[in-house]
């Protein structure tokens, strides 16, 4: 071992993971309990269900991350923990689960901002992977998902500049809506990215919201757009308003949904390397669930590359939410000092800021 | 099989959360509550940790968990529940989920509030418990019926003989009611534990694992799916590569 060994549990949404990493980067277990399927009836994410299923999954994700990493409690140096934001009924579980584990074997609380958890995939080694150079700092962390869109600055480690953000939905919001007026259910991102890889034709265009030369977005317009979009196509199929009477054909479902993710592509793109350029960055980091979206990916890291910014992308299982990407963050406040007491509470709107030692 | 060491107890699945230690046989050493509104994982681990330090009990020591699974206060169970099952991981010691409302019940029954008024004198049967659960609905608990749901604006419908056990309803139920409902709450560490014990020496634990809070109240249209639903584990070896 070079650096401490972390145990990091996350459970603020609908994945239960815990992870074990060692010095901040290289993970020797990696387990995720998701509930995507169980909230597919719903459409949505049922906040009691959530909380329950986590209590019902917790200890066998624990039990399997432990044996999948060959250690016991006594080889881990310090519990790390997503303590916001996300939701409350959700973080409660795995906040007061990875405190119990921690008093308990008398090893060190670390608590974890999820957001930067996102951002700290990029430094993750999977198991077997060769060593690699770690993001250059200054540098500029897009992380998109389904409650998030936000663009930061950093210039070391644990210090964010925000730059901007979302002024309305988080862009995993936006594919969920299109994807459920599309017909292609829940949850809409992985659908709509699979139909958009079908389309043949790739000339239908949606708005794109510049919201002028800052580094927000907006996707609430689109939202609105892809609505009326929807609306003519379905009319010139001869089909009728409501979705839920007949399906499009699947070549407009696929040349819809690659036109509505090149607009969030395009304008996430844009902005990303804007902000890259603007502060000085030597290098991008993109995380959050959307991250894992092939177009998003390839177009990104075509515009870096052409740029000479190092560009980073943890693989797609590393974007979702999971316990890596908390134990990854969990070592930098480690090192900085950083430590939760017996009564860490769950904070549902904790914003992206240095931590304070502790 | 007993607990062959204290039984540590947690129930917050009232606003008073309550922690306890018995022996193994289930008898009451001490308990101590307190006032946790909403918002029960900010002093429950600190208080464990007191109770066990006032009393010199390493938790190395700790035979088995006793946690409540409700009704009541989800914020509450969740944090009662995942850290109990962090110790009873983290100690290697049995678990056992014991039905708080049930426990209320039997806690009222033996309480001196529900002593025989000249009157009638309430036979077990006729105890029926009443909570909050969430903002508006309320949660009726019947012995040997599954806790009903009380829509808000609602009122239960008591049967001729029954007495209303009030929890958490200071204010919004009789006082005869909430008063028994505050002994009931006053009595639940020691009905829990003696519930506990009883089932641990009848070799009795939960699993671990699957252990989960007693639900009731959803979103409306909601239907709570099977406990093992609808979740995938991934990210390990696959079993069978495992020797
Ligand atoms: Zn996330």
């Amino acid at each position: 071992m070079t650096g401490p060994l972390l145990l990091a549990v996350e459970s603020s949404c609908d994945e239960t993971g815990i992870a074990l990493v060692e010095d901040g980067r290289r993970i020797h277990a990696n387990v995720v309990a998701s509930q995507v399927a169980l909230h597919a009836p719903t459409g949505g994410i049922v906040p009691e269900v959530a909380a329950r299923a986590h209590l019902r999954w917790i200890v066998p994700v624990l039990d399997e991350a432990l044996v999948t990493a060959g250690v016991t409690m006594a080889d881990v140096d310090a519990v790390a923990v997503t303590y916001g934001p996300g939701l409350a009924g959700s973080l409660l579980v795995g906040i007061n689960f990875a405190k119990t584990l921690a008093w308990a074997h008398r090893k060190p609380l670390v608590p974890v901002n999820h957001l930067e958890g996102h951002v700290y995939a990029g430094w993750l080694l999977d198991p077997g992977d060769a060593e690699r150079e770690s993001p250059p700092f200054p540098l500029v962390a897009l992380v998109v998902s389904g409650g998030h869109t936000f663009l930061v600055e950093m210039r070391d480690h644990l210090d964010y500049r925000y730059l901007g953000g979302t002024v309305d939905d988080a862009a995993g919001e936006a594919f969920d809506k299109v994807g459920r007026l599309l017909g292609l259910g829940y949850p809409g991102g992985p659908a709509i990215s699979r139909e958009a890889e079908k389309a043949v034709a790739r000339d239908r265009v949606f708005p794109r919201a510049w919201l002028g030369d800052s580094f927000n977005v907006s996707f609430s317009g689109l939202k609105t757009a892809a609505r009326r979009i929807v609306a003519h196509a379905r009319a010139d199929e001869g089909l009728p308003a409501d979705e839920r009477e007949g399906a499009l054909p699947d070549r407009v479902v696929a040349e819809l949904a690659w036109g509505f993710q090149d607009s969030v592509v395009d304008v996430l793109t844009a902005k990303t390397i804007r902000a890259a350029e603007e502060v000085g960055a030597r290098g991008i980091v993109l995380g959050g669930g959307v991250a894992a979206n092939a177009a998003l990916r390839a177009r990104i890291s075509g515009e870096a590359e052409a740029r000479g910014l190092a560009m980073v992308i943890p693989r797609p299982g590393l974007c979702t939410d999971n316990g890596a990407m908390i134990g990854a963050a969990g070592a930098r406040r480690l090192a900085a000092g950083v430590r939760a007491g017996l009564d860490l509470d769950a904070r549902p709107s904790l914003p992206l800021a240095r931590p304070a030692a502790r | 099989m007993t607990a062959g060491g204290p039984i540590l107890l947690i129930d917050t699945a009232t606003t008073r959360a309550v922690i306890a230690l018995g022996g193994p046989d289930g008898a009451l050493v001490e308990q101590r509550g307190w006032l946790a509104g909403y918002r029960h994982g900010e002093e429950l681990l600190a208080r464990i940790d007191g109770l066990l330090a006032d009393r010199g009990i390493a938790t190395a020591e700790l035979g088995a968990i006793a946690v409540g699974t409700g009704p009541g206060a989800f914020t509450g169970l969740r944090v009662g529940i995942a850290t109990a099952k962090g110790l009873a991981h983290a100690l290697d010691v049995p678990i056992v989920g014991v039905a708080s409302g049930i426990a209320l019940l039997d806690a009222a029954l033996a309480a001196p509030a529900a002593a025989p008024a000249p009157a009638a004198a309430p036979a077990p049967a006729q105890l029926v418990l009443l909570q909050p659960a969430g903002p508006n609905d309320r949660v009726l608990t019947r012995r040997g019926e599954r806790p009903a749901i009380l829509p808000g604006g609602t009122d239960p419908d008591i049967r001729p003989g029954e007495r209303l056990v009030a929890v958490d309803l200071a204010g919004r139920a009789d006082e005869d009611a909430v008063a028994l409902g505050e002994a009931a709450v006053d009595g639940l560490a020691a009905a829990m534990l003696a519930t506990a014990a009883g089932r641990l020496a009848a070799g009795d634990a939960d699993d671990l694992a699957t252990l989960v809070p007693e639900y009731v109240t959803l979103p409306r249209g909601v239907r709570m799916p099977p406990t093992d639903a609808g979740v995938e584990v991934s990210g390990s070896q696959p079993r069978a590569e495992r020797s």
